[in-house]
């Protein structure tokens, strides 16, 4: 059995745009066995337990190495940040229930993200690209600072399109202005979405209004990340379910949004 | 054999115990896990380290299933947690149904913690217990603050002794009473589960606390007030442990905040014969171990040969 927590070598710690990062780091095993939806939990302090949880990321891409997109909000995010080339971080992983692949007539997977909730989508674009699907990206920021280039989906073949609260990227509004660049006639759709909950809770209503089935990723404060805390459950058709271990990734209307 | 392999041997062959006697129930060692924080062995922990563990606390289980408090159930603070998750667990039926037999395989010794929501519950689970072969003791979770009881037994001495005594009838397995630290005299608690007939006292059960989001001005607690654990604790944990092993001449159990084997040692000092490790596994899932690797590494280091020194040898108590 693989251990679940290693020390992982670090690099690459970049900042991709004002709000938004990029931490790389090497770590082949834990990249083979991460499926996209994943997470890792990542020790930010390591000596003084401040922040005293660790903090869980999404995995944003797993092939000879593992990449994580965080946005820097508070201390752990503010230390991990620091890190630099060489240095070691303490990762749990890869940990939580992955997304579900598309049903096998599925022509059109739609992946509507909100700000860091971009996060998953790009492992699952690489994952599902070159299966003939029509892949879509509706990316949904507050302004410019929250855009960066996307360089990496539109390679997998995603047809990008943005939209800004202020209008200073794309297309002015929430993400639910870009749902008009979903095909009208493609065949079944798929939908992936990953955002803060009210940016899921219109995804799921409008994918309901549609017929369209599909994921939710979601998140929730987390302490263990392996389902013994109980502490991240969240309410569902089906109670409450932890989304550190149930999840983070449900059906689309099975999570009750608030 | 090469000469390294044989000098390990050598090294690792010292005559060490450290081994610890409970109400006539041995464990292979001290360190044990604080119930509610230790679950999914199976998928996640490696199954041979489990297996070093002196004892396994599994979360708390009532008599019917319970689904737990709405979110937010938790809440990051200075050095610790707020928790308010209500017990969330399948009840004692499902508990032995789908719990009881992949925790029997690892062959450490169970500690079965229950709650009833009154006396008859208590002994309700206790009958069903009684009934499954392979449990090493009981813990009355006297002590659980979320579910909005207005006084709790751990913080009524009557009702403490009246309790203990009541299940220490029924048990086939010896009997321990896990104290809240939520009251005035925590020593005057433990005497009352004492004069009951508990075969052993646990403590701390977790801190009545809040947080609150400023901006909404409410309770960041879906329960509004939840339990504070975790090392911010451990110095006033390591202080009530300390003042019941010297009031009272049952085995103390000892928890609260400890996250490295010094401050496990702190509290086998202080007189618990055995330490529990509850937050830190969030932390660390290996915590458990890595506190008995240090434990034994501190008795080699010191030239201690039985961890019995040890226990109660705070010196200027």
């Amino acid at each position: 059995m693989e251990k679940i927590q290693n020390n992982y070598k670090v690099l690459v710690n970049e900042r991709l745009c004002p709000q938004y990062w990029r931490l790389v780091f090497d770590a082949p095993s834990l990249a083979l066995r991460t499926r996209p939806g994943q997470f890792v939990h990542i020790r930010t302090d390591e000596e003084g337990l401040q922040p005293f949880f660790r903090r869980p990321f999404s995995v944003y891409r797993a092939r000879k190495y593992v990449e994580i997109f965080y946005q820097v909000v508070g201390p752990g995010t503010r230390l991990l940040s620091l890190k630099k080339k060489g240095d070691m971080v303490d990762v749990l992983g890869p940990l939580g229930t992955p997304f579900v692949l598309p049903p096998p007539d599925t022509r059109q997977v739609v992946m509507i993200a909100g700000g860091i909730g971009v996060a998953p989508m790009l492992i699952l674009s690489d994952l599902l690209k070159n299966k003939k699907y029509d892949l879509l990206l509706l990316f949904g920021g507050r302004d410019r600072s929250h855009v960066y280039p996307m360089k990496e989906f539109k390679d997998n073949g995603v047809a990008v399109h943005i939209a800004t609260d202020d209008g200073s990227v794309g297309a002015k509004g929430r993400v639910s202005v870009l749902f008009d660049k979903i095909g009208k006639n493609p065949g079944p759709s798929f939908v992936y979405t990953c955002g803060p909950d009210p940016m899921m809770k219109a995804v799921q209503s409008f994918a309901a209004g549609k017929g369209i089935p599909g994921q939710a990723a979601c998140e929730e404060i987390m302490a263990c990340g392996l389902g013994a805390c109980l502490g991240c459950s969240i309410e569902t058709t089906a109670g409450f379910r932890t989304v550190c271990h149930d999840g983070p990734c449900f059906d689309l209307d099975q999570v009750k949004f608030h | 054999m090469t000469d390294r392999a044989l000098i390990w041997i050598k090294s690792n062959s010292i005559d060490m115990n450290i081994a610890v006697k409970i109400a006539g129930v041995t464990f292979k060692n001290p360190v044990t896990v604080a119930s509610g924080t230790f679950g999914h062995a199976e998928r996640y922990y490696n199954l041979e380290e489990v297996k070093r563990l002196g004892a396994i606390v599994p979360k708390t289980v009532t008599l019917h299933p319970q689904e737990g408090n709405p979110p937010v159930r938790i809440f990051e603070t200075p050095s610790g947690m707020i928790n308010a998750i209500g017990i969330e667990n399948p009840g004692i039926d499902g508990f032995i149904a789908q719990k009881l037999p992949a925790l029997k395989k690892t062959g450490v010794p169970l500690i079965i913690s229950i709650l009833g929501h009154d006396d008859e519950q208590f002994a309700a689970i206790m009958e069903k217990l009684n009934a499954q072969q392979g449990i090493a003791a009981v813990e009355l979770n006297l002590s659980c603050p979320n579910l909005r009881q207005k006084i709790l037994v751990a913080q009524d001495p009557a009702a403490t002794t009246r309790l203990v005594a009541r299940i220490k009838v029924l048990s086939k397995v010896p009997v321990i009473a896990k104290l809240s630290p939520n009251v005035t005299d925590i020593a005057a608690i433990a005497q009352a589960a004492e004069a009951g007939g508990a075969d052993a006292v646990s403590l701390v059960n977790t801190f009545s606390a809040m947080a609150i989001d400023i901006k909404k001005r409410q309770s960041r607690i879906g329960n509004f007030t939840g339990g504070l654990s975790g090392p911010a604790i451990r110095p006033i944990a390591l202080y009530m442990v300390q003042r019941v092993a010297s009031r009272v001449k049952i085995p103390v159990i000892g928890m609260g905040g400890i996250m490295t084997a010094p401050d496990a040692l702190e509290f086998l000092i202080a007189g618990a014969s055995m330490v529990a490790v509850g937050t830190a596994n969030f932390i660390n899932p290996r915590a458990p171990i890595d506190i008995l690797e240090g434990i034994e590494s501190f008795m080699k280091e010191n030239k201690i040969s039985d961890i019995r020194e040890i226990i109660g040898s705070l010196k200027n108590a």
